[in-house]
């Protein structure tokens, strides 16, 4: 928080307090003449810049209740300006207050203007802040903060009086649901603490006399609350001094009790009940204020340079706040993520020392399946003529009359049409899901003796009971079989019955392909 | 509120230092995204790291039982000289022995140079397996001379023989008294299979 300056201005003596946190000091004190102005203007050298305030606490003030139509924005503004310039000749320190607004129809807002009888008497201080080159945060009457001190000392809404014992007198303000309505200032001489009760006492019943004369307060109705800071350890004679009545019930706060409720911790020991107020100025200064945008210009443009860094800084805060969760989201995350790493390298080190006892491998692991599953399924699919010569042996010792020229096996594909009879089985030779394309082939030409050649059909019976022996076992399948003639329609058939060429020794040639599905 | 030239150049530090400050915090909400996302994709590779691992452990008993089958296997592989390098002086060697003990009366044989059969991935490096085929032409008193020829060929080690194709024939000529004539003629196309293993200990 700022350093501030509070000039508090009364009509003898100015004192210029300093306030920093929640302390409050007293750093020098002027004469209201024109040397105490020239005293000022010689202390506000070297505090260009600084941030100051004046409160004013004089007798001199005027309080006027008005209405205006309800407006808005500059209109609004042009408005309280006219009825400020009706109302006083010097506007320069003059203020509008909002009282709320009137119940009905047109919804007139009230208005508490206010203003110094003598506003020359301030002019010169405020020259000289200005020249001075100083930051005027505003210019506030006592007044102005009593609603607030009022709220520090347990005023809740209604009507309410605040009593103070100022160094420039008896400060008495009246507030209504939480607005000031009206105050003024009764100078004391020296007392003895209980002739000040009483004058206390006696002043707030001319008060109350005066405001209920003014209809501003009701004649009938609930008793006003009245707090009154007594002096400090004067408290209990105050108690015993302002006894209560019907139409005002007094609240005593001691002085240092009413200090801390507004937050001060360190004051002069001299300074009597304006130090609540100054302390108020400071920190929580009200908005309604007597001195104009022009005066306050340099504070106004610090307030924006604060706010921009504010601004930035509170920028800077959220995506602090936003990093620092999405920090701890990655911790977390890298947290589970360490975790798991460390799952695995255990159950690698455990793999590790299971598989040390395995049996001394002269490759990886890996290598040592992938090439015996490899050699493996190349060796499922490789097959020997062996198996073929076999079969057709035993077949052959069943047909003596066949005799063979030649035997061609081989792997392949079996992509000749079949010989199949209708309504045959399925095709045991097609491939099923997961087996492979490649076949055994197994081509068979060869004779048929012992037949004359002219038979057709005892040669045809012969080769067609051959090969379909041949394609009766052990998985293999008849491909094709080729006659010696074509007895198909497509082709040619041809014939010498009793010629001499079908008895010229040459026998029949036919030719049986077989095929068998390998794994 | 009209701001004259003066103030706004009172404004001109602050301004720059709230956009210092946007910038510093967007620099770091950008560094904990980042962050964030490296961790998350830290925890997904160790997820599936840790569930490969444990996976493997749980499936270590039969993983033994395997690599002892499969050690098996490859010990004879490699005793057989299947596993390395081709040995095709010792093919020829072979091939001789067996004409000679077998007394075959005519073998001629014509080994093709060597191509790659297939590329098994494997870890560290892949196990390639390579075919060099082999033409040989044999002539025969009887088809049991062939089968004997192939079978010694087997039993002489050196390579995987894979039959591609076998074709006899009759030779058609007529047995005289003075010398032997092959009745039979044979033609037969043979793999012979090596295998290297990339990862293998020399």
């Amino acid at each position: 928080m700022a350093k501030r300056r509070i000039l508090y201005f009364t009509a003898e003596d100015h004192y210029l307090y300093r306030s920093a946190g929640a302390g409050l000091e007293l750093e020098t004190k002027f004469s209201g003449d024109d040397l105490g102005v020239t005293a000022f203007r010689e202390h506000l050298r070297g505090l260009k810049g600084e941030l100051f305030c004046v409160l004013v606490d004089v007798a001199g003030e005027d309080f006027h209740e008005d209405q205006i139509p309800f407006l808005r924005g500059s209109d609004r503004d042009a408005v309280l300006q006219r009825r400020l310039a009706q109302r006083y000749r010097d506007t320069r320190l003059a203020a509008a207050l909002s009282l709320g607004y009137v119940a009905g129809t047109r919804r007139n807002e009230r208005l508490l203007l206010a203003s110094f009888t003598n506003t020359q008497q301030l002019a010169p201080w405020l020259d000289a802040l200005e020249e001075a080159g100083t930051k005027l945060t505003g210019v506030y009457s006592v007044p102005l903060l009593a609603p607030a001190l009022a709220r520090k000392l347990g005023a809740k809404g209604g009507r309410a009086f605040v009593v103070t014992v100022n160094r420039a007198g008896l400060r008495q303000c009246f507030i209504e649901a939480g607005r000031l309505r009206f105050a003024r200032l009764e100078r004391t001489v020296d007392m003895v603490p209980q002739a000040l009760a009483i004058f206390v006492r006696s002043e707030m019943l001319r008060l109350a006399q005066y405001l209920g004369t003014l209809r501003v307060l009701p004649r009938e109705g609930p008793p006003v609350q009245v707090f009154v800071v007594a002096p400090r350890a004067q408290r209990s004679l105050f108690e015993q001094v302002l006894a209560s009545d019907s139409r005002l019930v007094f609240h005593t706060v001691d002085e240092g009790e009413a200090l801390r409720s507004v937050g001060v911790r360190r004051a002069p020991e001299r300074i009597l009940g304006e130090a609540l107020y100054l302390h108020l100025a400071a920190k929580k200064p009200p908005r309604e204020q007597f001195a104009s945008s022009a005066e306050r210009r340099r504070y106004q443009v610090w307030r924006l340079q604060r706010g921009i860094v504010a601004a930035g800084a509170l920028g800077f805060a959220a995506c602090a706040l936003y990093t620092g969760a999405q920090w701890v989201d990655a911790l977390q995350v890298g947290g589970r993520a360490a975790s798991q790493q460390r799952d695995a390298r255990l159950a690698a080190a455990q793999y590790e020392r299971i598989t040390a006892g395995f049996p001394v491998t002269q490759t990886s692991t890996e290598n040592l399946k992938v090439a015996v599953v490899e050699f493996r399924r190349i060796a499922e699919r490789s097959v020997s003529p062996e198996q073929a010569f076999v079969h057709v042996s035993r077949v052959l010792e069943q047909f003596p009359q066949i005799e063979l020229d030649s035997f061609n096996w081989g792997v392949g594909r079996p992509d000749a049409p079949r010989d199949r009879p209708p309504g045959a089985p399925p095709d045991a030779a097609a491939a099923k899901p997961g087996q492979s394309n490649a076949a055994e082939m197994l081509e068979l030409s060869g004779r048929v003796n012992a037949t004359q050649r002219n038979d057709y059909r005892a040669i045809t019976a012969q080769v067609q009971r051959f090969a379909a022996a041949l394609g009766a076992a052990q998985g293999y399948e008849l491909v094709r079989t080729q006659l010696p003639f074509d007895i198909t329609s497509e082709g040619t058939l041809t014939g010498d019955i009793g010629g001499g060429s079908a008895e010229s020794g040459e026998a029949p040639r036919f030719t049986v392909t077989l095929a068998r599905r390998l794994p | 509120m009209t701001l004259t030239r003066e103030e706004l150049r009172k404004l001109l530090l602050p301004g720059l230092a709230a956009l210092a400050l946007a910038a510093a915090g967007a620099g770091m909400v950008w560094g904990a995204q980042q962050s964030v996302r490296s961790a998350e994709l830290r925890l997904a590779a160790a997820e599936v790291d840790r569930k490969e691992s444990t996976e493997r452990l749980t499936r270590i008993a039969e993983e033994e039982r395997e690599v002892k089958e499969k050690l098996d296997v490859y010990q004879q592989l490699k005793q057989l000289n299947i596993l390395g390098e081709e040995h095709r002086l010792e093919w020829a060697d072979a091939i001789t022995r067996i004409r000679n003990q077998r007394e075959l009366l005519d073998l001629r044989y014509r080994v093709d140079r060597q191509k790659l059969l297939v590329s098994a991935p494997g870890k560290p490096a892949n196990v390639d397996f390579y075919a060099s085929t082999m033409k040989v032409e044999l002539a025969l008193l009887h088809e049991e001379d062939l089968l004997r020829f192939l079978a010694d060929l087997r039993a002489s080690g050196n390579a995987y023989y894979s039959v591609k194709q076998c074709v006899i024939t009759r030779t058609g000529q007529a047995a005289t008294g003075a010398s032997i004539v092959p009745r039979l003629r044979a033609g037969c196309e043979i793999d012979l299979i090596t295998i290297i293993d990339r990862a293998a200990k020399r």
